[in-house]
């Protein structure tokens, strides 16, 4: 038996508000304001990257399908309407004051560096007791409860509620029907802080599943609640929505970004974020600058959703973006590094079509769906060691590893990739990583996302 | 003069009687008040107790009270409520008994649903407590049913890991608080006891039962040291009160 009606629960909105005003009042109705009402691009835009961008078309997927009637999707949204409608999809938004959001940002930051074991100086014992916990717990309360009435009010058949920001939605949601845990971010037991720990596995417990992106996390995990069941299932993205753009489009867009013909483009597709990893990339270009002169990185990316204006305002991208600059500037690669922002999906299949490889250089990655895109690309890609899809690499044969604490080894690689121009590692690269790209896709997710959902309903 | 005697022939004696049951009626909802502030710093479910307590001696003095002046012959009336609380309390020994011990369970019984138990030789999960037993699944896969009152009389063995870190502090919210404002305030509330506290369980609030009118939760906190049970406890219950008197007066 499949859940027909299901409430997903992301920290990230599917839909972010450019314009509250409009939004509000453009044809708000009770049953909340219908995006066909409004316009793409001016009125609201789709979050990029992560979670949603990976939910999203699954959903429509099952939805268009018949498998799922009905679908709410409950998400933190200061900036949006109390209730949108994005197809047959019904968008909740959960409000938070400035306040009370900067104490969940400061919690989750925490949470995040800690876990992807940044910042190991600053100590996190004390991370549970702290005022900032308080307004975590409230925000995922005030969630908890919002889905309880939404319950009592369509009866769901399952929960599936994404990543770490709301991981105590499981414990505070008291229900007898399936709650299903996605854990998006890295997941290994070193870095977390031993108080930590019974924390952690307390929240985890209360799902009937939990679903990591890699088996070492899934390993991971299962040590730390083993009561729990742990199931991996790869990231995906939907292969019919990467589509190759014609020359004149390419041309257009690099003139847009500054790419001259002849240039070689290494690709670096990422939020502004330390997490990423785009300083090593520039470090690695000014190692092998001169043996390449038209060699170029291009930098695309902006903040999260936490980040950005339209979101949370906790920004931490734009330091990081100056900082990279004046990195740049210092090594003298004001010509050779470009930053584009964030770019349109069309510009983006644009910019993969130009590069002649792409690089995931992150120091921690809960999954890299990015390299993904490359294969479907027809790129080759250059990937870290560190990111959860390390586990589908087999180097040299879909893509080239390193270590992003080894110094040079990333320099190593793209000399590699320069060096054989469209010759045959590139070629291999190229057919293997398509070929892997099909573990990724969003057929192989849906199959995966129904079997796990059914054998929960089932049980 | 019979218990009911000149009720109708004298009507002028309903107007003090009516005074009395006015002036009755006052005094409880008072009474109920003075009582309930009180015992606001003890547990919620003490406190319920003792303001019910307050309101029906009140009424049943009152009551007496304006029956008499309406003729009642109060000395029959006490004897006729003595005797029939007397054959409620025979006939309903048991049961009452068992009820009783549940609706004091919370606080004073070291169990909850999910730990292991030994009692009167059975050893088991406790996988449900209702108003008369407590309901425990063995390792054989067999359900043992242990009346209440044998909860509070006898020796009772909580096996389960860590149990004597927990204090577990009921706490009763009517449905028009703010949950998530209540629990993150009292989060930040009970910071304060961390030293006092285990580091690696922080507090948990979480949900028994709903109605309309109110949800039952529970406050879990993990001791560091057993002797601090009894001052956790009411430490915990008047950082509660505290912190409802603040959201109440946040929201008014």
């Amino acid at each position: 038996m499949s859940p027909s009606s299901i409430c997903i629960n992301t920290q990230t909105p599917l839909v972010q508000f450019l314009d509250p005003g409009a939004a509000a009042t453009a044809n708000g109705t009770r049953d909340g304001v219908d995006l066909s009402s409004l316009r793409e691009g001016i009125d609201y835009r789709f979050s990029p990257g992560g979670v949603t961008r990976m939910v999203y078309p699954l959903v429509r997927r099952l939805l268009e399908r018949g498998v799922l009637t009905e679908v709410h999707w409950v998400a933190l949204n200061p900036r949006a309407p109390p209730v949108a409608r994005a197809g047959a999809i019904t968008l909740h938004n959960v409000r938070l004051d400035a306040g009370r959001l900067a104490g969940y940002g400061e919690m989750k930051e925490a949470l995040w560096s800690r876990i992807h074991d940044l910042e190991p100086e600053r100590p996190h014992d004390d991370l549970f007791w702290s005022e900032a916990f308080s307004e975590y717990a409230f925000y995922n309360r005030r969630t908890a409860e919002l889905i309880r009435q939404l319950d009592a009010a369509h009866d769901f058949d399952a929960f599936y509620v994404h990543d770490f920001q709301q991981l105590p939605v499981g414990q505070m949601l008291e229900t007898l029907k399936p709650k299903v845990f996605r854990w998006h971010i890295p997941f290994d037991l070193d870095p977390i802080p031993p108080p930590w720990r019974s924390v952690l596995a307390g929240y985890l417990d209360s799902y009937d599943a939990v679903v990591v992106s890699a088996a070492a996390y899934a390993r991971s995990l299962a040590a730390l609640a083993p009561t729990r069941k742990v199931i991996r299932l790869y990231p995906y993205v939907d292969p019919a929505e990467y589509s190759r753009p014609g020359p004149a489009a390419v041309e257009a867009a690099c003139e847009r970004f500054g790419l001259a013909t002849g240039d070689d483009v290494a690709l670096l597709v990422g939020r502004m974020d330390p997490v990423k990893g785009q300083d090593l990339a520039i470090s690695a270009l000014s190692t092998i600058a001169a043996e390449y002169p038209r060699l170029r990185l291009v930098l695309v990316g902006n903040g999260s959703f936490s980040g950005s204006g339209s979101g949370l305002g906790l920004s931490k991208s734009a330091a990081w973006r100056a900082r990279l600059e004046e990195m740049v500037r210092a090594l003298g690669l004001t010509e050779r590094v470009v930053f584009t922002g964030h770019v349109s999906q069309s510009d983006l299949d644009c910019l993969y079509e130009r590069a002649r490889f792409t690089l995931l250089p992150s120091v921690r990655e809960g999954f890299g769906l990015v390299a993904v895109e490359s294969w479907l690309h027809g790129k080759p890609a250059i990937i870290t060691r560190r990111a959860g899809i390390a586990e589908l690499v087999h180097d040299r044969e879909n893509a080239l590893l390193f270590d992003p604490s080894e110094p040079g080894s990333l320099a190593e690689q793209m000399r590699r990739l320069m060096d054989d121009g469209a010759g045959e590692l590139v070629a291999r690269l190229v057919r293997h990583g398509r070929s892997t790209s099909r573990k990724c896709s969003l057929a192989a997710a849906e199959r995966a996302e129904r079997a796990m959902l059914e054998e929960l309903m089932e049980a | 003069m019979g218990i009911v005697g000149p009720i109708v022939s004298d009507a002028t004696a309903l107007v003090p009687a009516g005074v009395i049951a006015l002036v009755t009626v006052l005094l409880a909802w008072v009474s109920g008040l003075v009582v309930g502030r009180l015992l606001s710093r003890t547990n919620p479910r003490m406190a319920g107790a003792g303001r019910r307590l307050a309101v029906g001696v009140v009424v049943l003095i009152g009551g007496t009270l304006a029956l008499q002046a309406i003729g009642v012959n109060p000395a029959v009336l006490l004897v006729v409520i003595g005797l029939l609380g007397a054959a409620i309390l025979i006939g309903l020994r048991e049961p009452l008994g068992n009820y009783g011990a549940k609706y004091f369970s919370d606080i004073y019984t070291p169990f909850k649903v999910g730990d292991t138990i030994r009692v009167q030789g059975y050893a088991g999960k406790v996988i449900e407590i209702n108003a008369m037993t407590t309901v425990l699944l063995t390792d054989d896969d067999l359900l043992v049913s242990v009346p209440n009152a044998s909860m509070i009389r006898d020796v009772v063995v909580n096996t389960s890991p860590q149990a004597w870190k927990e204090v577990i502090v009921p706490v009763t919210l009517a449905a028009s608080v703010d949950l998530p404002a209540f629990e993150s305030e009292l989060l930040k509330s009970l910071t304060k006891l961390r030293t006092r506290l285990d580091r690696r369980f922080p507090p948990v609030l979480t949900t028994k039962s709903r109605s309309a009118q109110s949800a039952d939760l529970a406050l879990t906190l993990m001791l560091r040291r057993p002797e601090d049970r009894d001052a956790m406890t009411a430490e915990a219950n008047k950082r509660i009160a505290e912190v409802l008197d603040r959201v109440r007066g946040a929201r008014r």
